[in-house]
């Protein structure tokens, strides 16, 4: 699941002013003999030349390890990578599935076969013509070589090419969230044959959408140009330069200063002052990730669903969302942010602390002493961990955090051995992804230990429906149990944050924090 | 002479042998199993091993550490868990830019201790000794992290006279690459220059306290030929010493610096390695860095006997 995090950056520690000031009347002394008379680079002149469009700059903070995109887990590398190659069906902002390489798709009478009709006017970046074999060939390389995604595609039986412009995907199982399978993230992108068989599609990747990959130069840069031969219509940019910059304050620095044009390297705690800098535009949007707590259900004290239910309502999420991530977040009882697909509007829980130390001694639990296990790697969930132990105190629970290296977090959460943990998930689309192997009682991810039968009924039929509506209907079921028999306690959706210069035009800031460039331009 | 560069030659290569060993055993007690981690929850146990095998971590440890050391000392540091190319090839790609970053700040540091440090010995007491004190103290208080965001704000952001971070090779611009290069030089300067001032100072006092100088005073030398031929040529070997031993701190202290200013060096490459427990790299890194060390150790040995006709190695 968190396969990436977003980088965490060294914070300015503060110092006395007066120190700062002796600093900086020293160093005017110094440095104006230093200054080379040259200006400050605007971005757009730089080194990827640009030409009619002009060029984009995007400050990103950390860089690609890779650029095969069935092989990387790095955001850094999708960032890039997102324009580059296309998948058979792709997210739009509100998270639906829209047409991307398929232009339409299928599903039989038994749900066991789907077909997709793909467009027939999609050529590679090297010229040859996409057809049905490269998308056969694709997943077929996903499953076989066992990638990183090969998880998505265990009903898969096999890919097939009826002709050059449809391929069957052959389930043995009915698995109504194969349109996110195939299609949620670059992580399932088509790929040429020739550009893996060659071995350079890690550093000169080949794809087919809006932008060429032209070069990139470690620990500084990737530029992109634009195809134009671009199935989805004509690209309005020349390219993208992207810079990696991971400090936060030299970022937004360069943003201010026009050397960069957009950057999504913001600190939580500087959300608000973007959002009400002028001379920016800044947007932030609940993304489709989450974060929770998952009491161990097999074990007492939360082997009592009464203990549970005091931990629910012990908690202040609006202090704990605020204390882990400032403005950037939104504070959600359930998985799926407010208003979106498959979303469930029901909140039952607000902060009671009479009621909670009732629960606790009906169940004859006051004073428990608890261990509430966080990592290091993310370390909201260090801060998230001590205001929850804070807020839990008063109710009557004490709770010790403790915080572990992500390696021996990761094995303690596979034996069981603890009485609580703090995480999130990231990027789910379909509702299958975010409930059912963290909840169904065979779940691979129910390390929680939870089981409730109605649960179990409502998953496995969200799995086999095909209807959205009779979905909506069975995961809305499933959702209030899981939060009434707090399986997790969910806490807050994390805001995506980005800000851009005002010349750019027909940006749109995606929830799954997929950054495209297509209906991009530059004013002025 | 050869005898002693053959003996430094057999001393280091028993330094990093040991380097590469103990690096090698440090990070595998580094709890958690970097194809594990960057699985994350989401666990597939063929997945699992077929990633595994793939980066050859399931082979038997001290077979790992023969194949490592039998590699390197053919040049092969094996290859990134994470992009998979070479790491001899990422070190390269990487080292110009940080012995220029190096360089630069000790440069910066030198044009700033030494004068500083001798006119401060020299008038010992007065207004300037005191502000070269303060800028020493401030300099060695203040961390490089926070002292290079201050610039930034201050020169690219407030002011508007260079950029905020970034990387132009000089052979597209010469001047680009200067203008990048001048705030984490500065940053670097500042915190090297500032150690170096109080050196330089104590050791230019205590060489106008010796008899020497008291000697050759009394011959009715003029004092500025006092202070160059006799006392600086003195006071400069416990320096060189010190800005030896400064450079290889230096090249510790770039892998910050390099962060803030996105230095595309050495320091940069360590810090992602590390983030991502990509641990041929973190070696590769540290194994550089200790050849480094010694090569400069060698350099300020050797430059004893070109500043003091007294020490000879022959």
């Amino acid at each position: 699941m968190v396969d990436s995090a977003p980088g965490e950056c060294l914070s300015a520690a503060m110092r006395p002013r007066r120190a700062l000031l002796a600093l900086t009347a020293t160093l005017a002394l110094v440095l104006p003999a230093c200054d080379t008379g040259e200006g400050v680079p605007e971005a757009g002149g730089g080194a990827a030349g640009g030409g009619e469009g002009g060029t984009l700059v995007a400050a990103i903070s950390s860089e690609p390890d890779q650029l095969d995109p069935h092989n990387t887990t790095a955001y850094a590398s999708f960032q890039v990578l997102e324009n580059v190659f296309d998948t058979l069906v792709q997210p739009t902002p509100e998270l639906e599935f829209e047409p991307a390489l398929a232009e339409s798709w299928e599903t039989s009478d038994d749900q066991l076969t789907w077909t997709f009709e793909l467009r027939d006017d999609v050529t590679w970046h090297n010229g040859r013509a996409f057809s049905a074999e490269d998308v056969v060939y694709s997943f077929t390389r996903i499953i076989d070589e066992e990638l990183s995604n090969a998880y998505r595609f265990t009903s898969v039986v096999e890919v097939r090419a009826v002709d050059d412009d449809t391929v069957e995907f052959l389930l043995d199982q009915p698995t109504p969230n194969l349109l996110a399978n195939v299609g949620s993230y670059k992580g399932v992108a088509v790929v040429a044959r020739e550009n893996v068989e060659d071995g350079s599609i890690g550093s000169q990747p080949v794809g087919t959408g809006p932008f060429r990959f032209e070069s990139l130069t470690p620990g500084q840069g990737a530029v992109l140009s634009r195809n134009d031969e671009y199935w989805g219509g004509d690209v309005a940019l020349g390219g993208v330069e992207y810079r990696f910059i991971p400090e936060s304050v030299a970022a937004l620095t360069s943003l201010r200063s026009g050397e960069v044009h957009w950057t999504d390297n913001v600190p939580p705690q500087q959300v608000q002052t973007l959002l009400d800098d002028d001379t920016l535009v800044a947007e932030s949007v609940p993304s489709n990730d989450y974060w929770y707590i998952a009491p161990n259900h097999t074990r007492p004290p939360f082997d009592d669903e009464r203990v549970r239910r005091a931990l629910a309502l012990g908690i202040d999420r609006e202090a704990v969302t605020r204390a882990a991530q400032f403005d950037a977040a939104t504070p959600n009882q359930t998985a799926i942010p407010q208003g979106r697909p498959f979303s469930v509007d029901y909140a039952p829980y607000e902060r009671d602390v009479a009621e909670a130390r009732r629960l606790l001694e009906e169940a004859g639990a006051v004073g428990t002493t608890v261990d509430l296990m966080v990592t290091s790697e993310f370390p909201e969930t260090v801060t998230a961990a001590e205001v929850v132990a804070g807020q839990l105190a008063e109710v009557g629970l004490t709770v010790q955090p403790r915080v572990l290296g992500f390696g021996q977090w990761l094995a303690e959460q596979g034996e069981g051995s603890f009485d609580m943990f703090l995480l999130g998930w990231l990027a789910n689309i379909d509702p299958d992804d975010y409930y059912y192997a963290q909840h169904h009682s065979t779940g691979a991810n129910n390390f929680q230990g939870y089981s409730n039968p109605e649960v179990d009924a409502a998953l496995d039929a969200g799995r086999q429906a095909t209807e959205d509506a009779e979905r909506e209907q069975f995961y809305d079921t499933a959702v209030r149990r899981i939060v009434d028999d707090v399986s997790y306690l969910y806490l807050y959706n994390p805001d995506v944050v980005q800000a851009w210069r005002p010349e750019v035009t027909g940006y749109t800031v995606h929830p799954n924090r997929a950054i495209r460039w297509r209906d991009v331009s530059l004013d002025g | 002479m050869r005898r002693f560069l053959l003996r430094r030659a057999v001393q280091a290569a028993v330094v990093l042998l040991g380097v590469a060993v103990i690096t090698f055993s440090l990070l595998q007690l580094v709890p958690g199993d970097p194809v594990r981690i960057a699985m994350g929850t989401r666990f597939d146990p063929e997945t699992y091993a077929a990633l595994r095998e793939r980066s050859g971590l399931d082979r038997p440890l001290p077979v790992q550490l023969g194949d490592y050391l039998l590699g390197a000392v053919r040049g092969d540091l094996g290859v990134s868990f994470r992009s998979g190319a070479p790491v001899t090839e990422l070190l390269l790609q990487r080292l110009p830019a940080t012995l220029a970053l190096a360089a630069a700040g000790l440069l910066v540091g030198l044009l700033v201790a030494l004068p500083l440090g001798v006119v401060s010995a020299v008038k010992q007491g007065s207004k300037t000794d005191g502000a070269a004190t303060v800028f020493s103290q401030l300099g060695i208080s203040i961390p490089d992290f926070w002292m290079g965001i201050m610039f930034i704000l201050l020169f690219a952001g407030t002011l508007g006279w260079l950029p905020s971070a970034g990387y132009v090779s000089p052979l597209d611009s010469v001047t680009g690459w200067l203008s990048h290069l001048v705030l984490p030089a500065v940053t670097i300067g500042v915190v090297t220059g500032s150690i170096l001032t109080r050196f330089v100072r104590a050791s230019v006092l205590e060489s106008l306290g010796q008899d020497y100088t008291r000697t050759a005073r009394s011959k009715g030398l003029p004092e500025s030929l006092v202070l160059r031929r006799h006392v600086l040529r003195n006071a400069l070997i416990p320096v060189v010493t010190v800005t030896g031993l400064q450079l290889a701190t230096l090249l510790g202290g770039v892998i910050v610096v390099e962060f803030v200013f996105a230095w595309p060096g050495l320091g940069n490459l360590v810090f992602t390695a590390v983030q991502g427990r990509d641990y041929p790299v973190v070696q590769g890194v540290v194994l550089l860095l200790a050849v480094l060390f010694l090569l400069v150790n060698l350099l300020v040995d050797l430059a004893y006997s070109a500043l003091d006709p007294r020490i000879s190695y022959s």
